[in-house]
């Protein structure tokens, strides 16, 4: 398949929107995920309490990074976990290498790690003659098709059963079928035999506590359990802003994030691993390795805007509420991560002149903020990167008094779009096609935003059926920032 | 040269720095964003009103497709691990070295126990059948802690994980059994709430792709 690159978000787009199997496969994820997630957080007594907490503990920590990593590293060493720190992917993936070379294997396990596919591990895996295996799988079977995910939580979302029954015909030779416990149980016995090998597995980590230098990895399959326990050796890839200061803090984490990814009020399995096994007769790895990757990460604590990106926890929800994800899919955004967190934190991570269009991917109807289990204000985030775009400013330095002033304009802007998208604010779910045809509509004419969504509308019949929003007399983006401005007063 | 710790927290620092500056104009103009106050102490959700430790469980266990059983002691509990046992026609059974686990299978004559089992032998099993240390009754949630009993992969690997619970192991919340473990953490804690699933394939359910298809728990009442 060939990769597309966030450079051409509008033309993948175009692309996706024509594209009705995909659709079809979409569908499941607004009726499903949407209404798992309302029921399951209506079993929390304070649903608001619990999001203002989880987004406070994650501010404290990006506000002292700095002292819960130190902590957390002297925590897992002392521990038994041996940590390695990486500036950028290059280094990461080198570390992983040397680390798989150390114990002479050619094959490593791997349970689904968004970090691993952001610095492209797989490849670099493949180059040094070491086979990568998936293991999860959704990641498993877009391995077989030599694709890459589509969602976050769901990596082969895009696909129909029937595309997946193909891929297993080609690539593992069983005979077509549509029934999804013969294409699980075919997965469990072909995949059992690459874990009996195995000796060194990969991971992903969820949360890092600083005051244990535990890790703890959530899923649902029990493949992270396998990585993770059979193998000699673990290594863990972790993002420098996964970690959380105490152990108490896990109750918070654990009960907004499988609500608000799958709807669950906890996934199957929770791995916590803390240092590496006292008693050589016991199960599990002889050592564990925990890789401290910045990539980037650092580079978005230098603004209060930018620094809200690594409060992410990687649940999806923003994906599965997004008008613009439910239509174009993953693919499109051409990045790692797609939807409105994708959409905020490629540009930051690739360089904001490599994904200038991702910001643009929006109809700023709120959604994903609404959504949002640590209340990130992805809008506000999309604005500030229009912001930078639009002025030049991206990659200026942060202390400049000028880029001081046009953020604060750039606030003010906010506001006015939020008090001019608060008379579409219908709710969510089945309306929120719907508020984005309007908002596309009015967001169609500012600025460099113009264009590029609106271009999207055409080919899709259902909503140019609703063309009869209130049409906007064209106006600048500057004239409506400084009317913006204005009644900032 | 510096070392890549070095240039990390650097990085970080000097970020930081470069940020306050913004901080107070973004506060003053998003109105008071998340102040750092941490304070994670949850407000207990009033579950012990509504039952007990136990009855709780059971009901989460239910809601989550796990075969719960209440025995009223060792023997009974025998009885039901042996005719889980008969049902699913369990020939290869790998057992943790749990205290409860040997009493409750002490009797059983039929088959064979598999203590300290291979890697071999748990991937060609049947049953696996353990203890937990702890179990969450708001989650239906059993946390096995790897230091106190070896049920790492024997809960993992069979297609069947049968484990045996004493009620006066079970906590309300999840907070609570948090605050319990934090003070002596072993190298792994497995948290385990119901069978292995899926929704990989179009968001279809699909149980017992990776762990355990069948999770069956039986909790003795008298202990
Ligand atoms: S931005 Fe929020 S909603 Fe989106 S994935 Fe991250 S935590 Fe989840």
């Amino acid at each position: 398949m060939q990769q597309l690159t966030a450079e051409t978000f509008d033309q993948n787009a175009r692309a996706a929107l024509n594209d009705p199997v995909l659709h079809g496969a979409l569908r499941n994820l607004a009726d499903n995920f949407v209404t798992r997630r309302q029921n399951a957080i209506a079993s929390v007594d304070d649903w608001e309490g619990l999001r203002e907490k989880a987004r406070a503990i994650k501010e404290e920590t990006l506000l002292h990074l700095d002292e819960y990593l130190s902590q957390f590293v002297e925590n897992a060493e002392k521990a038994g976990a041996k940590i390695h720190w990486a500036r950028d992917g290059k280094e990461a993936c080198q570390i992983v290498i040397d680390l798989v070379k150390n114990r002479d294997a050619r094959m490593v396990v791997k349970a689904k790690s968004m970090a691993g596919e952001e610095i492209h591990l797989n490849e670099a895996l493949e180059r040094s003659g070491i086979e990568p295996v998936e293991t999860d799988l959704g990641e498993w079977i877009i391995q077989l098709a030599g694709e890459t995910p589509s969602h976050i939580v769901v990596p082969a979302i895009h696909k129909t059963k029937e595309q997946i029954a193909d891929i297993f015909v080609e690539k593992v030779g069983i005979e077509k079928t549509d029934n999804v416990d013969v294409l699980t149980k075919t997965t469990r016995r072909i995949l059992r035999e690459r874990f009996a090998e195995a000796e060194v597995g990969i991971s992903g980590v969820n949360f890092g506590v600083a005051e244990t230098g535990t890790i703890l990895i959530l899923e649902n399959e029990g493949n992270i359990r396998l990585t993770t326990s059979l193998t000699k050796t673990h290594i863990a890839v972790m993002g420098i802003e996964k970690v959380i200061p105490k152990f108490a803090d896990l109750d918070v984490f654990l009960k907004l994030l499988p609500r608000s990814g799958t709807g669950q009020r906890l996934t199957a399995y929770q791995s916590l691993i803390t240092g590496v096994k006292k008693n050589a007769a016991d199960a599990g790895p002889e050592d564990v390795h925990i890789v401290l990757m910045d990539n980037g990460r650092s580079r978005m604590l230098g603004h209060p805007v930018t620094r809200q990106s690594l409060a992410c926890i990687r649940c999806g929800a923003c994906l599965n509420a997004c008008p613009v994800y439910q239509q174009v899919g993953g693919h499109a955004y051409g990045s790692v991560y797609p939807g409105p967190i994708g959409a905020v934190i490629t540009p930051q991570l690739i360089g904001i002149s490599k994904a200038k269009q991702l910001p643009y991917a929006s109809s700023l109807c709120g959604a994903c903020k609404e959504v949002c289990p640590v209340k990130i204000d992805i809008p506000e985030l999309l604005l500030h990167l229009r912001a930078e775009i639009t002025d030049g400013t991206a990659g200026g330095s942060a202390n400049n008094p000028e880029r001081k002033r046009r953020f604060a304009e750039s606030l003010a802007f906010k506001m006015y779009g939020k008090a001019w998208s608060g008379q579409f604010s219908y709710g969510l779910g089945t309306k929120a096609a719907r508020i984005m045809q309007k908002l596309v509509v009015r967001d169609g004419k500012i600025g460099k935003a113009s264009g590029l969504i609106a271009k999207l509308l055409p080919p899709l019949g259902a909503w140019t059926a609703w063309r009869d929003a209130p049409a906007v007399a064209p106006r600048s983006f500057r004239e409506q920032w400084k009317d913006g401005l204005d009644k900032q007063g | 040269m510096t070392t890549a710790r070095e240039d990390i927290i650097g990085s970080i620092r000097r970020h930081l720095a470069a940020s306050k500056p913004f901080d107070a104009v973004h506060r003053e103009h998003a109105g008071g964003q998340a102040e750092a106050v941490v304070n994670t102490a949850l407000p207990a959700e009033n579950l012990a009103d509504v039952g007990t430790p136990l009855d709780n469980f059971g009901s989460s266990a239910s809601l989550l497709g796990i075969h719960f059983e209440v025995a009223a002691n060792v023997r009974e509990a025998a009885a039901l691990v042996e005719s889980v046992i008969n049902r699913i026609g369990a020939k290869d059974i790998a057992i943790s070295d749990s205290e409860l686990v040997a009493e409750s299978i002490e009797t059983i004559e039929t088959v064979e126990f598999t203590r300290d089992a291979s890697t071999e032998f748990l991937f060609g099993s049947d049953l696996g059948i353990t203890s937990a240390q702890w179990a969450i009754a708001e989650t239906g949630t059993l946390v096995l802690e790897a230091e106190s009993e070896n049920h790492r992969l024997i809960s993992l690997v069979p297609p069947v994980h049968l484990c045996l619970l004493e009620a006066s192991k079970i906590r309300q919340t999840l907070g609570e059994v948090l605050t319990l473990t934090q003070g002596n953490l072993g190298h792994a804690m497995t948290f385990v709430t119901g069978a292995s699933r899926t929704s990989d394939i179009e968001l279809t359910l699909a149980i017992g792709v990776h762990g355990p298809g069948e999770l069956h728990v039986i909790v003795l009442a008298d202990r």
